[in-house]
């Protein structure tokens, strides 16, 4: 820490950081400047100058930007004087003079920095007498931005924002001068998983949201800071309702986490909440059709049911799955009652694919998210952040575009980062393993010398063909290479980590405790034997060697990559219970349905990827009858005699901060007061449970002349994205995507209707030529509209369908 | 400016003159004693900030690769010197780029012409295309150790890519804003991010000559503060308009009765531009000032570009000031505020004067707008904005402010121009 | 897959090969783009866009800057004429209405023939030379009304291949701003600055 630097500030002295922007300074010591274009996450363009300031420079005062300008030691900045409220009044008058007076009209009202500054800081009339420029209004720029360009200020945050932070530049200044203007190419919208942030950071109403416009004023809007449901990062949001119903999401910077920005899919993906189609009364088969019932009927209906498959089959018979789309609180109390009311060890809150649990929960030397900022390398072997994790995604983009910090790509075709990338490694579907013991056995010099220091690896299943093991053979590989090695063990689901905590996973107990390992003095006996995970219990349940199965925001069919096996199972099933949001593909099989609360509608935390647990708030009712899972979870522990009295989510915390060493001390006060951006567990030492991650062999590539890549894009078929009418048309549906070298040989063009077959499924799809997919590759996004399932044998065959 | 051969722009005559000798003799000598020769000489700047070009080579940061890029995007209305520079002795310029990469260890080199000058841009690249044929530039420049490049790139039709800042920006590519001064000094953050020398098409031909002289011969053409010839171009009510090698130090009306023939059909002196279309105007009170950068500034103007434009006794105030400033509305990048909204709307409010829709209270509007992106109407320019484009249509005002407020006020009365 | 003629391909890789990082090479591209086409098109804009590793929404960004990449339409001959202070202090506005007149096209504007476009251009460096006039950046000096009248009068009729600084000048011109010296040989074949690099120079002699 460099010694502070000592400022005069309309004449009185404060002592700052030295290298700080005036602005910056200021403001930390009190002193607001007026500004525009200046935003703290994005670099200064000293454009819209209203932040003009006058300094002492020696050779007389001069008016500098104070967005643009570093603090010097012994600088004295007037903020106010006779100069600095001429410029400022300029600055407003001119910016006035071709901006529309709609603002009762604007969705920008009230709650607009040209509105309140102008209040501030303006002349208070203008003397522009002359016509207004005005353009084509509003136009959209993509399906979800409109663009007004009359109230544009050109401030230049959404298209730095684009460039800068996204990475996608779709928006531009064009032409010059008077008659400068924002717009995309023509005929190219803005399709950006990004595009909301432009509309948060506008200054004014140039980018609205489709959703949102005209929808509230501002002051008519409640808010609670919360954090996204499908992000496993979890930005953290402000949601805003009015009568009861959200209206938005505004990204909050949290400095750890995701600085302000947000995911479009994070931003719109609220949309399901308000949905029609959500479940709001209890559910129970008759005659073949669910039909409502009263909550006691249906507790007391299932509770004597698993009572009578537990006397006769006992708890090895029963199969739980799911957990990792609710809080931690609902996935402890899921946790609890598998153990305790169902006696059953069979219980997983993942589908079957990925890295193990083990390693997931508690590897060694596992990473921050912050991390990424001060690393030498950064590794990527696991999906396409951009797709997947976008708040990630964000973070290493600006560790390596600002930060310098070297960055390696690994992955089957062209990624959103490899534009930033330092080194990218392409490999064939399946070939994972190959790939690492050539870099091991020194094939990649390039990389050898950069998988040292600091490196953070983040890895996951790049692909479908990518084996479970992988990914921690990679992170063992980087162990054994780095300096310092920090691993981001990456899986799917918004609280996959936070349910894993509350020991979601066959061979874990709450707060990183390796299952066996240890008891939890409140819950009394749980079963000894070593549970089934989930591929094993629908396995368990298609030959009927398991009899009942409870799904909890679980769909098996719809969300894994053996669709009918899982059907099959659920059809075999003797008794299926769910508790979830919405009918989905798996339980519509189900006996009973609870209806269950969701985003926004209770309160309680969720952990992120790098561990971190934060607050979850309230601020609308469920819909209907719904209550949240671990309301549900124990009145049936109390209709089966075995009542676990968790008889609210804050309790349910205070017991998870006594019983799981992990999570020792983390109270909802501290998230609230202390920690708003969240406490990242272990705290100091805490967690009894720490994985080693080692290398181990994997199988060979397969060697077929086309292969299968299959991963997840941002937007799918799962039934939550399917009831955001915003976000549901964004998905690409049934596409294969081909190299142009193939689709030459194979006879494609774009749009060609093609056959894809594999050993475990075949389905016609819409050929796109694709250069960002190598040749020999066929990349098909999974879980898409309309798409059929193709399992993960990559070995493939693609015929164009005439 | 000395009388020229016909096919002065060839390697062959220039050479029988003289040429590529002293860019020889560069090759041997170290960046210090050039940068000291440079600095000695008191050449300054002839792109119009007359800074000292021996001081400017002297801040470039050590990082390496740097470059060097020769502004040679004229443009400031009323200025075509480095036009003839370009066409008539390209190779002269071409020594001077051989000697300015030596001097500051640069191996690549750009002359930024602007796009619609073809014929010297064409001139420029047949010149650079003989000196790489003479082994003069690319690998091993006469015969030494030393490797020079030189990109000879054009324009798109944008007077504000003459600020250095903007040209660094449309040679990388991209929209010739100028870039924030701090952080983007070009000699520190230039081309690519890297240190970069950026000179006027003059002040690099000025360097043969330099060298040649030597320090105390140079010096001695001219006055004692500014030191050497330089250029100016004369347009305009004058006689005899043309570009004139001149020493410092003359007055204004040896320039214009003179050099310039005065005025044609004897007509009376009203106004004129003593340094392009960015400076301040003078008036006959001002014409037995010194042509000096210090009296010139003492007086409220500046040299600028060394273009002259003279206006008699018909020329309409209102309509010479609408002139200029529309133009700067018309070059204005349009990035910050002040620039953006305000040339436009002194703009508006001129043309209104004009056309004979203006109020009474209109010169004062253009005032107060002018005060907002140069506060003050003060010299130099308190501006309120990025670069100095939005403070030079303030010129125009302040003419009308100070010398013409009844011929304003008589368009107002009349309806229209009286003249 | 480049919608550019071989040789157009050729200038390009060579064009970029000139500067240290090729996005420098966006603007030469930009009027290599618009010699392939005559003007520059959206189609061109996405080309040069692959060329140089940037979105279409950033080369139009730049080309949207400058005044000289035409994205309309534009004539076999482009008349330019300067009304800036000192053309304007020599009459520039009554040659400008000149050639609109004569030619029958609004400065701005292209005829139906895409012969000829007029456009009124701030200051081109010929300020001693005044009124200052262009046809495809190809210079006359000293230019009056009937002589631009002339002037489009022989573009019309005569339509030469390639326009010529020397000849037009000796046909429509005037005082000039210095001694050009010697002819010079190149000419211009379009709405775009002839020069080596972007192999839009041709011999005035040439058809």
């Amino acid at each position: 820490m460099s010694e502070p630097v000592t400022i005069k500030l309309d004449g009185r002295e404060f002592e700052v950081k030295p290298g700080e922007l005036v602005i910056k300074a200021a403001e930390d010591q009190g002193t607001y400047i007026p500004r525009f274009c200046w935003h703290r996450r994005m670099k200064p363009v000293g454009m819209c100058r209203m932040c003009l300031v006058e300094v002492d420079t020696g050779r007389g005062p001069m008016l500098i930007t104070a967005c643009t300008n570093e603090v010097v030691d012994g600088m004295a900045v007037d903020t106010q004087n006779d100069t600095v409220k001429k410029a400022q009044e300029a600055v407003l008058e001119f910016l006035l003079a071709n901006h529309p007076l709609d603002c009762p009209v604007c969705d920008k009202g009230g709650e607009c920095p040209l509105q309140d500054q102008a209040m501030a800081y303006g002349p208070g009339e203008s003397r522009f007498v002359e016509i207004k420029r005005t353009f084509e209004k509003p136009i959209p720029i993509s399906d979800l931005v409109l663009l007004d360009r009359e109230r544009c200020i050109l401030c230049a945050r959404c298209t730095r924002f684009s460039e800068e932070i996204s990475g996608d530049p779709l928006i531009e200044f064009q032409h010059r001068g008077n008659v400068t203007e924002v717009n995309t190419f023509p005929d190219h919208p803005f399709s950006s998983y990004f595009s909301g942030n432009t509309v948060q950071i506008c200054p004014v109403g140039a980018l609205t949201a489709k959703p949102y416009r005209f929808r509230a004023r501002p002051w008519d809007l409640e808010m609670v800071e919360s954090s996204s449901l499908y992000d496993p990062a979890h930005p953290r949001v402000s949601i805003h309702v009015s009568q009861n119903e959200i209206l938005r999401l505004v990204g909050v910077d949290s400095e750890p986490v995701n600085q302000g920005w947000l995911s479009d899919k994070d931003r719109w993906g609220y949309e399901q909440v308000r949905s029609p189609n959500r479940l709001t009364t209890p559910l129970v088969r008759r005659g073949g059709d669910l039909k409502p019932v009263s909550w006691s009927e249906a507790l007391d209906m299932v509770g004597n049911r698993f009572d009578l498959i537990l006397e006769e089959s006992g708890g090895q018979s029963i199969a739980v799955l799911g957990g990792a789309n609710g809080t931690n609180e609902d996935a402890y109390a899921l946790s609890r009652f598998a153990r305790t009311a169902l006696e059953t060890n069979n219980v997983d809150c993942r589908t079957g694919d990925g890295p193990a649990s083990h390693f997931v929960a508690a590897t060694a030397d596992r990473a921050l998210i912050s991390d990424l900022d001060s690393a030498d390398t950064i590794l990527v072997w696991g999906p396409d952040l951009k797709e997947t994790h976008p708040t990630l995604y964000l973070r290493v983009r600006r560790a390596a575009q600002e930060l310098a910090v070297k960055l390696v790509i690994i992955h089957p075709r062209e990624t959103g980062l490899d534009d930033r990338a330092t080194t990218v490694v392409r490999y064939r579907p399946g070939g994972g393993h190959d790939l690492l013991s050539s870099i091991e056995a020194g094939d990649h010099a390039d990389l050898a010398e950069m998988l040292t220091g600091k490196v953070v690896a983040i890895v996951g299943q790049a692909s479908l063909a990518d084996a479970p093991e992988l990914a921690e053979s990679v992170a063992g590989f980087i162990r054994d290479r780095a300096a310092t090695p920090r691993i981001m063990p990456l899986v799917e689901r918004a609280n996959t980590y936070g349910a894993l905590d509350m020991g979601l996973s066959p061979d874990l107990l709450p707060g990183r405790v390796a299952y066996g390992a240890g008891q939890i003095e409140a819950w009394g006996e749980i079963p000894e034997d070593r549970g089934r995970d989930s591929a094993s219990m629908l396995a368990g349940l298609q030959e009927e060697e398991l009899r009942a199965v409870l799904l909890v925001g679980a769909d098996p069919v719809g969300n894994s990559h053996d669709p009918t096996g899982a059907a099959e199972a659920l059809e075999m099933a003797e008794y299926v219970v769910s508790i979830d949001t919405f009918l989905n593909d798996s339980n519509h099989f189900a006996d009973v349905i609870f209806p269950a609360a969701g985003f926004s509608e209770q309160e309680g935390t969720v952990t992120n990827l790098e561990g971190r647990v934060q607050k979850v708030n309230e601020i609308i009712p469920a819909p209907g009858q719904a209550r949240p899972d671990w309301a549900i979870l124990d009145d049936l522990s109390s209709v089966m005699g075995k009542p676990m009295g968790l008889s609210s989510a804050a309790l349910i915390a205070k017991e998870i901060a006594a019983v799981a060493p992990a999570y020792q001390g983390v109270t909802w006060d501290l998230l609230e007061w202390d920690a708003r951006d969240g406490a990242v567990v272990p705290i100091e030492g805490s967690q009894p449970l720490t994985h080693i991650p080692v290398m181990v062999d994997g199988p060979k590539g397969p060697s077929a002349e086309l292969l299968l890549h299959q991963a997840r894009v941002m937007y799918d078929d799962g039934v939550r994205l399917r009831n955001c009418p915003s976000l549901h048309p964004l998905a690409p549906g049934p596409v294969a995507l081909i190299n142009p070298e193939d689709a030459k040989r194979l006879g494609a063009r774009h749009d060609s209707p093609v056959k894809v077959v594999t050993s475990k499924g075949e389905g016609e799809f819409s050929a796109r030529i694709d250069a960002s997919t190598p040749p020999g590759v066929v990349f098909v996004p999974l879980n898409q509209p309309g798409a059929a399932r193709l399992g993960s044998d990559p070995v493939v065959r693609v015929t164009v369908v005439t | 400016m000395v009388d020229h051969p016909t096919d002065s722009h060839s390697i062959d005559r220039y050479e029988a003159t003289g040429g590529y000798v002293q860019a020889k003799r560069s090759v041997g000598m170290t960046r210090d004693e050039l940068v000291e020769t440079v600095k000695a000489s008191g050449l300054l700047g002839r792109g119009g900030a007359a800074f000292s070009a021996g001081l400017k080579w002297s801040f470039l940061a050590p990082a390496r690769p740097a470059y060097l890029v020769v502004n040679a995007d004229e443009s400031e209305p009323g200025t075509f010197k480095d036009r003839q520079l370009l066409e008539r002795d390209p190779h002269q310029m071409v020594e001077g780029i051989i000697i300015t990469s030596i001097a500051n260890e640069v191996h690549h080199g750009f002359v930024y012409v602007r796009g619609e000058y073809a014929k010297p841009a064409r001139r420029v690249q047949a010149a650079v295309d003989e000196a790489y044929a003479k082994g003069y530039l690319g690998k091993a420049i006469f015969g030494s150790d030393f490797d020079l490049e030189v990109t000879v790139h054009l324009g798109g039709g944008a007077y504000i890519c003459g600020e250095e800042t903007a040209l660094i920006n449309s040679l990388e590519g991209r929209r010739g804003e100028p870039r924030l001064k701090p952080p983007y000094f070009p000699a520190a953050k230039g081309l690519y991010m890297l240190p970069t020398i950026v000179n006027n098409v003059e002040t690099v031909s000025n360097l043969p000559h330099i060298l040649e002289m030597g320090v105390e011969k140079y010096k001695g053409l001219a006055h004692e503060a500014d030191t050497g010839t330089f250029l100016m171009s004369l347009s305009g009510h004058v006689n005899k308009p043309g570009n004139y090698e001149l020493a410092h130090g003359i007055t204004w009306r040896e320039l214009i009765y003179d050099i310039g023939g005065g005025i044609p059909d004897g007509k009376e002196l009203k106004a004129w531009i003593p340094g392009g279309a960015s400076a301040p105007w003078f008036v006959p009170e001002h014409l037995d000032l010194e042509i000096t950068k210090e009296a010139t500034a003492a007086a409220g103007s500046m040299l600028g570009s060394g273009a002259v434009v003279v206006m008699d006794e018909t020329t309409c105030m209102v309509k010479a000031a609408e002139r200029i400033v529309r133009f700067f509305s018309h070059e204005s990048c349009g990035q910050c505020t002040p620039c953006r909204e305000g040339t436009t709307w002194l703009e508006m409010i001129l043309r209104r004067i004009e056309e004979g829709q203006g109020r009474p209270v209109d010169l004062d509007l253009a005032i107060g707008v002018s005060d907002g992106i140069s506060i003050d109407l003060a010299w130099p320019p308190k501006m309120t904005t990025i670069c100095p484009l939005g403070p030079s249509a303030v010129s125009p005002i302040k003419a009308l402010k100070d010398y013409f407020r009844d011929e304003v006020q008589a368009h107002v009365d009349a309806g229209g121009c009286p003249l | 897959m480049s919608i550019w003629s071989q040789e157009t391909q050729v200038r390009a890789k060579e064009i970029i090969a000139r500067y240290p990082e090729k996005r420098s090479a966006v603007m030469p591209l930009l009027y290599l783009s618009m010699a392939e086409d005559g003007h520059l098109t959206d189609e061109g804009m996405e080309e040069v866009a692959e060329w140089v590793g940037l979105t279409p929404a950033q080369v139009y960004a730049v080309a949207s800057f400058y005044t000289m990449y035409k994205r309309e339409r534009t004539g076999k001959y482009l008349i330019s004429c300067c009304t800036s202070i000192s053309c304007m202090l020599l009459g520039g506005d009554d040659v400008l209405h000149a050639i609109e007149d004569e030619s029958g096209v609004p400065h701005g504007e292209t005829d139906e023939e895409g012969l000829v476009s007029v456009e009124h251009v701030e200051c081109i460096g010929a300020c001693g030379g005044a009124v200052a006039v262009q046809v495809n950046y190809e210079l006359i000096e000293g230019v009056s009304p009937d002589k631009a009248r002339e002037l489009v009068r022989w573009l019309k009729k005569a339509t030469p291949a390639a326009v010529n600084t020397d000849e037009m000048q000796e046909l429509f011109g005037g005082v000039r701003s210095f001694d050009w010296g010697i002819r010079d040989e190149d000419g211009a074949v379009g709405p775009y600055p002839a020069f080596q690099p972007l192999g839009t120079t041709k011999s005035a002699g040439q058809s």
